[in-house]
């Protein structure tokens, strides 16, 4: 059996806001890390851990003080000038003025591909979003829940081996929420793409993944590892068995002590 | 959705605007009332019927004077809101550019224009439109630059990330994100310019202008104490003002149907 390369890695990252100000503040401290591809990693930790920054890391939308981020083997730069990732945000960023379709083509046009093979695409994705139907829709005709939908098909229309997503049920209801979930879980394992995913729910960590990194309080390090070996597919049965509350309990302890580390 | 039957919507805009309808009915009938019974002198207020009739017998003249100051305005409004524009995209490109005009801009946009016409006139000829159209031009050009580099700059900051995450180079950013973005609030500045433009073109023909314009038989009628001749031609100017508007309010329909301020009549 060969090693494969990690999708994703940090090696001894640091990340510094306004460093040598008075409002300098320590976001993450020695963060090393590998995200095999194929798997469905959480990051979950007290708010203002450094859980997001640490996506936006990945993502090359802010960059590290000290240390090296790698997507695919490559700077985090030139994996985000290559379009190698998906992301999806806490709220859907949809563009009002696109129709749910053409918001759903987007990154497909500031690639170039052509417009026959965009359309195409976008059928396919809002049928896996399963918002067929929806095409000449235009945002605000849209509920949460749906236009978080839209919201995911854009970030799979370049088909990317990387999704990274920022709370994206943060904002829904708890019933949108476990749908949504289910829906993931099933997007995951058809496209079989790597997920990065950070959110302040543990049900939902559990859920989904296949590892969860629990954070400590600031400045955010990677506290401690837990991996989830519940079977896949995963379903309504999956919240019922002793393994998932045994995951959930560990996950939660884990929590408790990041937080006491604050206070 | 379901998109309401025809005969339905109508029934509903009626409904909208007869209130509206009503009172302007309303207040033609009390002002007509009170003239005759207080017996108002037709040097301070001359009834609507005196206004009409007036209306009637001037209205050659006034189709010649109100189209001769229409274009006035029009092509003041079209110079000051191109440069407007052109200035605006300049300056929302380059932020050093941005923040060294726009405190002139914002200050330039509260001095009264108008009160240059009567050096504008001295500089291009009394009776040279350009003169006119030139302080209208510059009277539009400030709330036309500072909403469209607000439109191109106030941009929702995940919006950019995501355009950032997706490798989006500077001009795709502002073709697809700035420029829609901005549409919304360059229309509004169109809606304060047309009004502008109208009030600026007759305005600064009071300080003097071609006999074949609005604002000069306006001042000449008054003058010869031609009351209710003075009134038809102030109504042709609304008229024209009130055009112009709609003809904006309808563009935007068309350009932006979107936007919320435009879908929200449901």
């Amino acid at each position: 059996m060969t090693v494969q390369a990690p999708i994703v890695s940090f090696a001894g990252v640091n990340k510094i806001f306004n460093p040598g100000s008075a409002k300098e503040t320590v976001a993450l401290r020695d963060i090393n890390l590998a995200i095999e591809a194929g798997s469905f990693v959480s990051v979950i930790g007290p708010s203002g851990c450094g859980k997001s920054t640490l996506l936006r890391l990945v993502g090359d939308l802010i960059q590290p003080t000290a240390g090296e981020v790698q997507v695919k083997g490559k700077p985090a730069r030139q994996a985000r000038l290559n379009q190698d990732y998906g992301i999806v945000f806490q709220a859907p960023v949809l563009f009002e003025w696109r129709s749910i379709l053409k918001n759903i083509q987007l990154p497909m046009e500031l690639r170039g591909t052509t417009p026959a093979e965009r359309d195409k695409r976008a059928r396919e994705l809002l049928g896996l979003v399963e918002l067929t139907g929806f095409e000449r829709h235009y945002p605000w005709q849209l509920s949460g829940g749906m236009q978080q939908r839209a919201s995911i098909a854009r970030a799979l229309a370049i088909q990317p081996e990387l999704l990274l997503m920022d709370e994206p049920f943060g904002a829904l209801d708890e019933m949108t929420r476990e749908r949504m979930n289910m829906e993931l879980h099933n997007i995951w394992r058809q496209t079989g793409t790597t997920v990065l995913f950070v959110t302040h729910s543990i049900p939902e960590a559990v859920f989904l993944s296949t590892r969860i990194l629990v954070m400590s309080a600031r400045p955010g390090e990677i506290m401690h590892v837990v991996e989830v070996n519940l079977p896949v597919p995963r379903g309504e049965h999956t919240r019922a068995e002793a393994a998932y509350f045994e995951v959930e309990r560990e996950v939660r302890e884990w929590l408790r002590r990041a937080q006491g580390y604050s206070s | 959705m379901v998109a309401p039957r025809p005969g339905v919507q109508l029934v509903t805009r009626i409904r909208r605007f007869a209130p509206a309808l009503v009172l302007f009915v309303a207040v033609l009938f009390l002002w007509e009332l009170a003239i005759r019974l207080f017996d108002v002198q037709q040097f301070l207020l001359p009834a609507p019927s005196v206004i009409a009739a007036a209306f009637a017998q001037n209205l050659d003249r006034l189709l010649f004077v109100g189209w001769f100051t229409t274009k006035e305005a029009l092509g003041g409004f079209l110079i000051g809101c191109t440069a407007g524009i052109v200035v605006a995209f300049a300056t929302a490109r380059w932020s050093t550019m941005s923040q060294t005009l726009m405190p002139f801009a914002i200050a330039a946009n509260s001095v009264p224009i108008i009160a240059f016409a009567p050096i504008v006139n001295n500089w291009f000829g009394v009776d040279n439109p350009l003169s006119k159209m030139l302080i209208v031009a510059v009277i539009v050009f400030f709330p036309m630059m500072i909403n469209t580099v607000r439109g191109l700059t106030l941009v929702d900051p995940a919006a950019l990330e995501l355009m950032r995450a997706n490798a989006a180079s500077e001009l795709q950013v502002l073709l697809k994100l700035r420029v829609p973005n901005a549409l919304p609030y360059m229309f509004n500045a169109f809606k304060v310019a047309a009004t502008l433009s109208m009030i600026g073109a007759v305005v600064s023909e009071y300080f003097g202008g071609s006999r074949s314009a609005l604002g000069i038989f306006i001042t000449q009628e008054a003058a010869q104490f031609r009351f209710a001749n003075a009134w038809s031609a102030i109504i042709v100017a609304s008229i024209v003002g009130i055009t112009f508007y709609l003809a904006v309010l309808l563009a935007e329909r068309l350009a932006i149907p979107w936007h919320s301020s435009v879908r929200s009549h449901d």
